[in-house]
């Protein structure tokens, strides 16, 4: 299961890696010129970058003058069969966002040749959306060589995680084929929500954990106080801690070898049964699906049968190699190695991931497997003019062949016509998704205001699970309502927690934790429902804190809650799309701002539009849009003529814009805005 | 240079020879361009047979609906000069400065503009077989011009393109810039028309919309033209002003009939962008009237104007009988126009040009369209642009139509439109609601009588059902004034409906 891949790009890019394999053909040659080699240079002096010439001691025998560790492993000449398991790191790199994880991954790869100095920053943010947000929603994977201080070379495999608590699932799988995680923590900042969510998240998986203070070159940094946070948070020693800083290069040499010395190898058996964790997938608009594998037991080679364990597929293996960081065939992958397979998979649907593969006829014990990724936020999304579906079809049909997490079915709507109703991860996700829909595939959508799964229990004790407030039942007697809640952490400087806490009370959230983190911070848990979460908490906690606060948060258990459908009904219609559900106390106030965001969204019409919100049986809310008493262009003569015809035109596009609801007609935007407006009271 | 005495020869030729003008002119046109001296050597009854087959085979590749072009009757001369620019305006505007309309180095520029126009009107080509029928002198101020210098244009109007006896010829008048003296000249040179840019009767909001004249300069020029006789004109209000009440509105239009003119225009204010107004007042907010006032005001004038016998012929403009302005009507009938001067728009051959909007743009423009004449022969503003498509020509022709008190005639629309059958469907449908809240006025064929869609006649004919009465609906036009206020509703409805099509068709 994969996301957020730009497909096409990655194997243009291969086509180059071929191309760049002829011997004159300088490689990266777009990068290359005095500068590069200068910054090599630089970076080789400082002892970081890898070095050509063996280094005087270690291990002679595993040097080999032959093979150059500065130019990567395609340009350095190697095969897998150099690295065997007590060669192989394998690693991810956890950080709150912002605290320079690109960076770091952009200086390792250049350090180690895999990509040129100065080149594209952000080399594993692929996605246009990563770019813009500043955040990593895919994992990426990239095998780097190494010559340690032992005069051995290494490869060390790469493998980002995402950097967003609605993809901490991703960050467990991304884990499970790792032995060690960097933690790196800002210096000035440090530790925030989610380096507490993704520390304990490697901790479970038994990883060995190198903390790295990273920005130790700025005014405001700290490194011995969160050297100290470090220690009172997770018994963390402060001389274990690295410090460095990404951008300007300082105490980065110190980086990979902590990589080589303090994080295990992989613990696999050569001679064992193919086992391999199959830990990624993504799809590619050339090449099908693309499987990211580790090895844990035996090699792989190409042309071998596998078998899929959980569902007995069998597959034959068309092309194995490492992603370098392009993906580069290399024939067969050994125990502990990190790669990419072509299986002639289709669909990143069949690509259970977590899943246990091995050769076909000779099972292996499975892995525990990874549990599914749950939908904990669902929507409707419509193509602005009805016209569209058919095109919003075909992009949701190629945008999911990437991103399996999405679940999908068909809708209609009074409302909106013929669309689709989704489930996903969490908010970041839906709008991460909308802004792929729109930004890779041209779409343009509307999408209706966030829900999470509640689930109604009616009086005979039957259950049903809501997609949609529609869905929720008006009619009929409720015994009762459990909607999903979040324990949520967050970690803010000590001045703001009064006006958090009571943020937190308003989303009627339950204090569960109170501690002193140290360094002036205080680390708040509370059990939130998941719908609060919606629209603008995220906002709200920013706002209040002054930015300072940062906050994760993880699936809970279902609670009993007090929700009422809200309708918000136009001229005494129920807008089925402007449904939501609610608790009973918010109710009011909730129909109110609605109402009142509806009318000055929407234009006066010809009559005079009642706009009202009901919950529970009753009218809560109500405003009133006036009726339009001129609309009349005085003057038409001449060149006016055209000018007219113009102003007509734009009138003309405004209402093709309108959903006609009833009667009514409503700009698509307030869809829109109201979607946004969370339930707030 | 025979290229241009061939066509002008064998226009008559082909004119009498009975094909369609335009037909003709365009057979002409290839005849001309394939090489000009062919028809000297040519019988002249075989030139004739040619041009017919020509002319022929051109009608074919119409679309059979398609007419051929319709030939100008009216052209449009820009006279840019004013003392000073008012705040709401944007039409391109000379200021030349309250007191200085007589010094020379103004009357020198208002010279050389002239002959620009002048040299304009002698590179155009004359698409007219028949003589003008009316022609309008706009602005700015017209009427700062010296006569001497209108003379010079009427003069080269009528040797370009012919003036028709009895043509309608329109001159725009401000307060102050003219007296009863200046306007007999006009009428001695053939005006037959003048519009008198009163606007307000307030001194103070005069003064707010920056005009260069007072309510005692508005009450000499009406004398004026009384006292020259001048046998058409009309008084130009402005409703929706800044701090203008509606009581205030009411006295002006009391005022405005004990004027005696033949014809009222009252515009609403447009707060046009890049204007002072932009700057000062947004629509709908004070000191600007709300839209409910501006809605009373131009209620009121429907109503006291039509009480006092004027017809309320156009969204903003009421005549008495026969007062009518036939040039613009041509505007509104969606019939072509000459285009003259600065910022002036055409519509000939299908093609709406303007002319650049700045005097430099302007000049420049007219070098190249002066040397492209000389090279080539007069020409035809923008004949480089495409035609007009079907469906523009259509919406043109709801968007104007529906302005006028006389309607829309869906059946004509029908026969002009390859799709007209069809957009008057979808007309039916879009006007519909419109009809039943009794907004727009429509006609069937079979009945003799307008069916006022009120809920009360829609209740008396509901026994043939909607369907059945909107499909017999051969002509609308909006209710005055609940219609024409809400116009561009309306109207943009009707796009919006006839946008479907175009969807459909792509």
């Amino acid at each position: 299961m994969a996301w957020y891949r730009s497909s096409g790009g990655l194997w243009k890019a291969a086509l180059q890696v071929a191309e760049w394999a002829a011997p004159q053909e300088p490689a990266y040659s777009v990068f290359r010129g005095p500068w590069r080699s200068a910054t090599v240079q630089m970076l080789q002096r400082a002892g970081w970058a890898s070095q050509a010439a063996p280094a005087a001691q270690g291990e002679a025998a595993a040097v080999d003058p032959a093979f150059d560790p500065s130019r990567g492993f395609v340009r350095g000449g190697y095969t897998v069969a150099h690295f065997p398991p007590a060669r192989i790191r394998n690693f991810s790199i956890i950080a709150h966002v912002d605290h320079g994880k690109s960076t770091l991954a952009d200086r390792l790869l250049e350090a180690t040749g895999a990509i040129a100095a100065g080149g594209q920053a952000q080399y594993l943010d692929k996605l246009q959306v990563e770019r813009e947000r500043g955040i990593t929603v895919k994992a990426q994977t990239v095998s780097l060589v190494y010559r340690h201080s032992d005069g051995a070379d290494y490869l060390l495999n790469l493998i980002d995680t995402p950097g967003h608590v609605d993809f901490s699932y991703e960050v467990s799988r991304s884990l499970a084929a790792c032995q060690g995680a960097l933690l790196l923590v800002d210096a000035s900042q440090g530790v925030q929500a989610q380096t507490v969510a993704n520390f304990f998240l490697a901790f479970e998986q038994d990883l060995a954990i190198v903390p790295v203070l990273n920005k130790c070159d700025m005014h405001s940094a700290e490194p011995g106080r969160v050297a100290q946070q470090l220690k009172d948070a997770f018994d963390i020693e402060p001389p274990e801690c690295l410090r460095v800083s990404a951008k300007t290069g300082l105490g980065l040499c110190a980086v990979l070898p902590a990589v080589v010395e303090r994080i295990p190898p992989p613990v696999g058996s050569p001679d064992g049964d193919l086992r391999m964790l199959l830990f990624d997938a993504y799809h590619d608009e050339y090449r099908g699906v693309v499987c990211l594998v580790e090895v844990l037991d035996g090699r792989v080679q190409k042309g071998d049968r596998i078998t899929a364990a959980s569902s007995g597929t069998n597959y034959e293996v068309g092309e194995v190699g490492l992603l370098a960081p392009e993906p580069y065939p290399t024939g067969e992958l050994l125990t502990g190695q990190v790669g990419y397979m072509l299986v002639g998979m289709k669909d990143t649907r069949s690509a259970r991931v977590g899943d246990t593969w091995h050769h076909y006829r000779k099972p292996v014990p499975p892995l525990p497997g990874f549990k599914p990724a749950k939908s904990m936020v669902f929507a409707g999304i419509f193509p602005l003019s009805a016209a569209g579906f058919e095109q919003l079809q075909a992009a949701m049909e190629r945008l999911t062949l990437n991103d399996a997490s999405v679940t999908v079915r068909r809708e209609n709507s009074n409302a909106l016509g013929a669309g689709f109703r989704c489930g996903f991860l969490g908010l970041l996700h839906m709008d991460v998704f909308r802004q792929r829909l729109e930004q890779e595939h041209g779409a343009s959508v509307i999408v209706t205001a966030p829900t999470v799964p509640c689930r109604v229990v009616l009086p005979g004790g039957e259950e049903r699970e809501l997609q949609n407030p529609a869905e929720f039942p008006t009619s009929t007697k409720i015994a009762a309502v459990w909607e999903p809640t979040v324990a949520a952490t967050i970690v803010t400087p000590n001045d703001y927690v009064g006006s958090i806490m009571q943020l937190c009370q308003d989303r009627r959230g339950d204090m569960q934790e109170h501690a002193v983190l140290g360094a002036g911070r205080t680390l708040l848990k509370y059990h939130l429902p998941l719908a609060e979460l919606g629209g603008d908490f995220y906002d709200e906690l920013k706002s209040v804190s002054s930015g300072y606060a940062s906050f994760d948060y993880e699936e809970a258990e279902y609670r009993v809650a007090d929700l009422q459908r809200l309708d918000i009904l136009i001229n005494g219609e129920a807008v089925d799309a402007l449904a939501r559900i609610v608790h009973r106390d918010k109710a009011q106030a909730v129909g109110r701002r609605l109402c009142t965001k509806l009318r000055d969204l929407m234009d006066r019409q010809q009559f005079e539009v009642a706009l009202q919100a009901q919950a529970g049986g009753r009218i809560v809310a109500r405003e009133t849009l006036k009726a339009f008493r001129k609309n009349v262009l005085a003057k038409c003569y001449g060149g006016d003529v055209s000018r007219k015809r113009k102003l007509l035109e734009k009138q003309k596009e405004g209402k093709k814009r309108m959903r006609r609801l009833g009667s009514v007609d409503v700009p698509q935007e307030v869809f829109h805005e109201l979607m946004k407006a969370g339930n707030k009271s | 240079m025979a290229s241009r005495v061939v066509p002008q020869h064998l226009r008559a030729l082909a004119w009498h020879a009975g094909a369609g003008r335009f037909a003709a002119t365009q057979a002409l046109g290839v005849a001309a361009a394939s090489g000009a001296p062919l028809q000297q050597n040519l019988h002249p009854r075989l030139w004739r047979a040619l041009c017919a087959a020509a002319a022929e085979a051109a009608a074919e590749r119409q679309s059979p609906v398609e007419e051929a072009d319709e030939e100008p009757t009216a052209a449009y001369v820009h006279l840019p000069f004013c003392k000073r620019k008012c705040s709401y305006c944007d039409f391109p505007v000379i200021a030349v400065g309250r007191d200085l309309a007589q010094a020379p180095h103004v009357q020198d520029n208002m010279q050389r503009y002239v002959e620009m126009v002048v040299q304009e009107i002698a590179a155009s080509r004359r698409l007219n077989w028949q003589p003008l029928q009316s022609v309008f002198f706009g602005g700015g101020t017209p009427s700062l011009i010296p006569p001497s210098l209108l003379e010079q244009l009427l003069v080269a109007l009528d040797r370009q393109f012919g003036l028709a006896a009895g043509a309608e010829v329109s001159i725009e008048a401000d307060p102050g810039t003219f007296d009863a003296a200046r306007l007999r000249a006009y009428l001695g040179m053939g005006v037959t028309r003048v519009s008198v840019g009163v606007q307000a009767l307030q001194d103070e909001l005069l003064a707010l919309c920056g005009r260069a004249h007072d309510v005692a300069d508005a009450l000499r020029a009406v004398e004026a033209v009384h006292a020259a006789g001048v046998p058409s004109w009309s008084l130009d209000l402005m409703s929706g002003l800044p701090q203008l009440t509606e009581e205030m509105w009411g006295r002006s239009l009391e005022q405005a009939l004990d004027a005696g003119p033949h014809h009222i225009s009252t515009y609403d204010l447009q707060v046009e962008e890049h204007t002072p107004f932009a700057r000062r007042y947004s629509p709908g907010e004070a000191p600007l009237p709300s839209d409910e006032s501006a809605a009373a005001m131009y209620r009121q004038a429907s109503a006291v104007l039509r009480g006092a016998g004027l017809e309320h012929y156009e969204v903003s403009n009421f005549a008495l009988p026969g007062h009518r302005c036939r040039h613009n009507m041509v505007y509104w009938e969606g019939r072509p126009f000459y285009g003259l001067g600065l910022g002036s728009a055409s519509y000939l051959q299908g093609r709406r040009f303007s002319r650049p909007k700045r005097l430099n743009a302007y000049r420049t423009w007219l070098q190249g369209y002066t040397a492209d004449a000389a090279a080539q022969g007069p020409q035809v503003a923008g004949a480089w642009l495409p035609r007009e498509s079907a469906d523009d020509k259509l919406l043109d022709t709801v968007m104007l139509r529906l302005r006028l008190a006389d309607g829309l005639d869906l059946c004509q629309l029908a026969a002009q439109h390859p799709q007209g059958g069809e957009a008057g469907e979808l007309l039916r449908a879009a006007l519909a609601p419109h009809i039943a809240r009794g907004w727009v006025i429509a006609r069937g064929g079979g009945e003799g009588g307008e069916r006022e869609g009120s809920a009360g006649s829609s209740s008396s004919t509901s026994g043939g059902g909607t369907a059945d009465g909107r499909g017999s609906i051969e002509w609308v036009r909006l209710a005055d004034p609940d219609g024409f206020i809400v116009s561009n509703d309306i109207i943009s409805d009707c796009f919006a409906a006839l946008d479907v099509t175009s969807a459909g068709e792509a």
